[in-house]
């Protein structure tokens, strides 16, 4: 199929590039990306696996006490704070429903305080307004560099919630912050894995958190 | 609090995933062909849509925000949008029209015959993705679906172009081999830009 086209196409048919080649590549790169996500997993329980017992106690405590998980994050980091959310609040049985929110998926608030005040502070004034001490602050940044997710941590812990963070790369402001009790970092350059790495996480801290309660 | 925490709740837990990640690479030539696809698409001016329920509606969003603003700079934005995202026109359709036809009704408004549809569920048990997928199939788009387990009802829709299942029954993970495979989408589908004569309707095999 190839040798008729690079006569057609001699520049872009130069090396490895007729569609087998292509291919060839494509299906290369998945398996690689595919053993890096594996190790990755492996350093972060190696890292973490007794931050994240620990981790998972506290919001145990906190749901039992009565409090609230706020979750947000930016981007694809927003929608993983949705994923979060709807995990908590509505389980496969038998896991018990938790109260948990995704301050992003309220777009009004979102709007209001970015047209009004500034991006930096859609996270922490939401939590201002409705975080109590005992709540629970989830923050997610694959740089660990967002200042509204820093931001919004640092609220959260001024008020009294327990305060956790997700971050890539070497955890960025989010390490600087020493307002986060639970820091994760995914030692990762790759947003792709971080996020991939990330979401294990959060779903480790769920089964945890329930195993603890149970 | 019953239970005390240790270190081997946390292994186990870790442990769960390693079979159903390790899987994804054996459906490596499965995912290109998708990508490929995918990128012929595109290339021709399709947009893609994606739909899910509960963190699958999630992860719709991710995926739309990957392709219209692409992490790795240089790359193209993609047209690209989630039909869960807006609560008031979803709840909204989901009252008069009912549960399971919400993605199709939406679908048929938003999307034509060159586009792009990607249903996700991680145990293929979602009706109105099921429908959302034969709905575009029947317009002529190019389908895609994101399933667990054994694929489930959204597996069994007949005609769909590329059925990749996540080898796991537990949805967590399941959901993590999706997250995998759309970043992998998304990234690949660029390789097929970045080697324009692939794209060529007379390369097509």
């Amino acid at each position: 199929m190839s040798s008729g086209l690079e006569s057609l196409y001699p520049f872009i048919y130069a090396g490895s590039s007729d569609l087998d080649a292509v291919l060839d590549e494509v299906r290369r790169s998945t398996t690689d990306k595919v053993g890096e996500i594996s190790r990755l997993r492996g350093e972060v329980l190696k890292t973490y696996r007794d931050a994240l017992a620990d981790c998972a106690t506290a919001m145990a405590r906190s749901f039992e006490a009565g409090g609230r998980l706020f979750a947000f994050g930016n981007g694809g980091s927003s929608t993983d704070a949705q994923a979060v959310a709807e995990l908590f609040e509505n389980p496969t049985p038998p896991a018990r429903p938790l109260p948990a929110t995704a301050l992003a998926a309220d777009v009004a608030a979102l709007t209001a305080l970015a047209n009004d005040v500034s991006f930096e502070v859609i996270f922490s004034r939401t939590l201002a307004a409705n975080g109590r001490a005992g709540d629970i602050a989830l923050g997610l940044s694959t740089s660990g560099g967002s200042a509204n997710v820093v931001r919004g941590l640092q609220e959260a812990s001024r008020r009294g919630m327990l305060t956790i963070g997700l971050a890539g790369y070497d955890g960025g402001k989010m390490a600087e912050a020493d307002v986060i009790e639970h820091l994760f970092v995914m030692p990762s350059a790759s947003v792709h894995r971080i996020q991939e790495a990330q979401t294990t996480t959060y779903h480790a801290l769920w089964e945890l958190t329930h195993l603890a309660l149970s | 609090m019953a239970t005390e925490l240790s270190g081997p709740h946390v292994e186990q837990i870790f442990d769960r995933r390693k079979d159903a990640t390790d899987a994804l690479a054996q459906d490596a030539e499965r995912v290109g062909r998708a990508c490929y696809d995918m990128a012929r698409r595109f290339d021709a001016g399709g947009k893609l849509v994606c739909f899910g329920n509960g963190s699958a509606a999630a992860d719709a969003a991710h995926i739309a925000v990957e392709f219209e603003h692409p992490v790795i700079m240089g790359k193209r934005a993609l047209p690209a949008m989630s039909l869960a995202n807006d609560a008031a026109t979803l709840s909204g359709i989901i009252r008069r029209g009912g549960f399971d036809d919400s993605f199709a009704a939406s679908l048929r408004l938003h999307a034509g015959a060159h586009d792009i549809a990607l249903g996700i569920s991680t145990d293929g048990e979602c009706r109105n993705v099921a429908r959302g997928l034969a709905a575009a199939r029947d317009a002529g788009l190019l389908t895609v679906a994101l399933v667990g387990g054994d694929g489930g009802e959204v597996g069994r829709t007949p005609g769909l172009d590329h059925v990749l299942i996540a080898r796991s029954t537990d949805p967590q993970v399941a959901k993590e081999v999706h997250v995998t495979t759309y970043h992998v989408l998304w990234e690949l589908v660029h390789v097929f830009f970045e080697q324009p004569g692939v794209l060529d309707p007379a390369v097509v095999p």
